[in-house]
């Protein structure tokens, strides 16, 4: 539309030139090289610059102004180019010839087992280096889930023997928890390890419970929910949850109620000739 | 038989003596490291350590 446009006001000459016998108006001055005004119509930023955009290539054919007028040219075959090139592409190798070549001897190993030997020096070297990078980045990163000082401090809890009677019972917290030391007596004993233990829920011998019998060292959690049982009390003569109704034995063995499995053992030892219990 | 070629023919030829040389030298590497370590710290605190002045203050 817009070439349209631009030809006819370009081929549009005023009302008062010649009119040649063929019937053409006859317009000699017409300059075909004009540019076209900024802003004609199509604002894209080109055509205000240069020459017509919207004028045919040279080679595609155009207008031109002859003797009988102007004359509109379009070829249709384009034209030979008067110029001819060798292609130079070929299948064959290049023989190819450096005379020039730099003597490199200077720069060439001496000897080729020591450049051998301390590449893999190097290569070693490197290895044992990643390696110990390795282990420590995994042991700093362990160390890093392990217990502070200061808890581990706390983590170890320490008893006088010698201060609990027979038959009675302690109650101490250790890593905020109760543990239970009873004092048992030589029936207490006998009663807990007679009993036939393989008939219980949760079956474990009174000798695999205590590291001395007249010992017995129980942490004091119910293990139904988590209560603290009453020691000295329920059917067995030995701890009762009030919780649940959870009946331990003397050797805090689950009897009787909805607990699954036995008081649990905390890690203890005796040190300073039985004088002493630590647990932890 | 050089000392390189030594070393080539006894550590790297087989790369399971290699890789396991590697990790033992590793290991001797750690506790050396370690070690060397300590005594640059203690030579360093002398004097300001617990083990140096315990026997002021504890009479066995």
């Amino acid at each position: 539309m817009a070439t349209a446009l631009s030809f006819r006001k370009a081929l549009t000459a005023p009302p008062t030139v010649r009119t040649l016998t063929s019937g053409v108006p006859s317009a000699p001055l017409l300059n075909l090289a004009a540019r076209s005004p900024a802003g004609h119509g199509h604002e894209h930023g080109h055509g205000a610059v240069g020459p017509r955009s919207d004028s045919p290539a040279k080679f595609a054919g155009g207008l031109s102004v002859s003797s009988s007028g102007l004359v509109s040219r379009s070829y249709v075959n384009a034209q030979t180019t008067g110029i001819h090139q060798h292609r130079l592409l070929h299948t064959s190798a290049v023989v190819k010839d450096a005379p020039q070549v730099p003597n490199f001897e200077p720069y060439q190993a001496k000897s080729q087992d020591n450049n051998r030997a301390l590449s893999y020096f190097m290569i070693g070297s490197l290895g044992v280096l990643s390696a110990s990078v390795a282990k420590s980045t995994v042991t700093e990163f362990l160390a890093t889930m392990a217990a502070s000082a200061d808890v581990l401090a706390l983590a170890k809890v320490e008893v006088e023997l010698a201060s609990i009677p027979e038959g009675k019972n302690v109650i101490i917290k250790w890593r905020g928890k109760p543990v239970f030391i009873r004092h048992r007596t030589q029936s207490e004993i006998e009663e807990a390890r007679t009993y036939d233990w393989k008939s219980l829920r949760d079956p474990e011998a009174d000798e695999s419970r205590t590291k001395k019998p007249e010992w017995l060292v129980m942490l004091g959690v119910c293990t139904h929910l988590g209560c603290v049982p009453i020691g000295e009390a329920g059917d067995y003569g030995g701890w009762f949850c009030p919780c649940h109704g959870s009946h331990y034995d003397i050797s805090g063995r689950i009897r009787k109620g909805p607990a699954p499995l036995n008081l649990e053992v905390p890690q203890y030892d005796f040190s300073e000739g039985d004088e002493k219990l630590v647990i932890g | 038989m050089s000392l390189a070629n030594t070393f080539y023919n006894t550590l790297v030829k087989r790369n399971s003596v290699y890789v396991t040389s590697i990790f033992a030298g590793a290991f001797a590497f750690g506790v050396g490291f370690d070690v060397g370590i300590t005594n640059i710290w203690d030579s360093w605190n002398k004097g300001k350590q617990w083990k140096d002045i315990r026997h002021k203050y504890v009479q066995e």
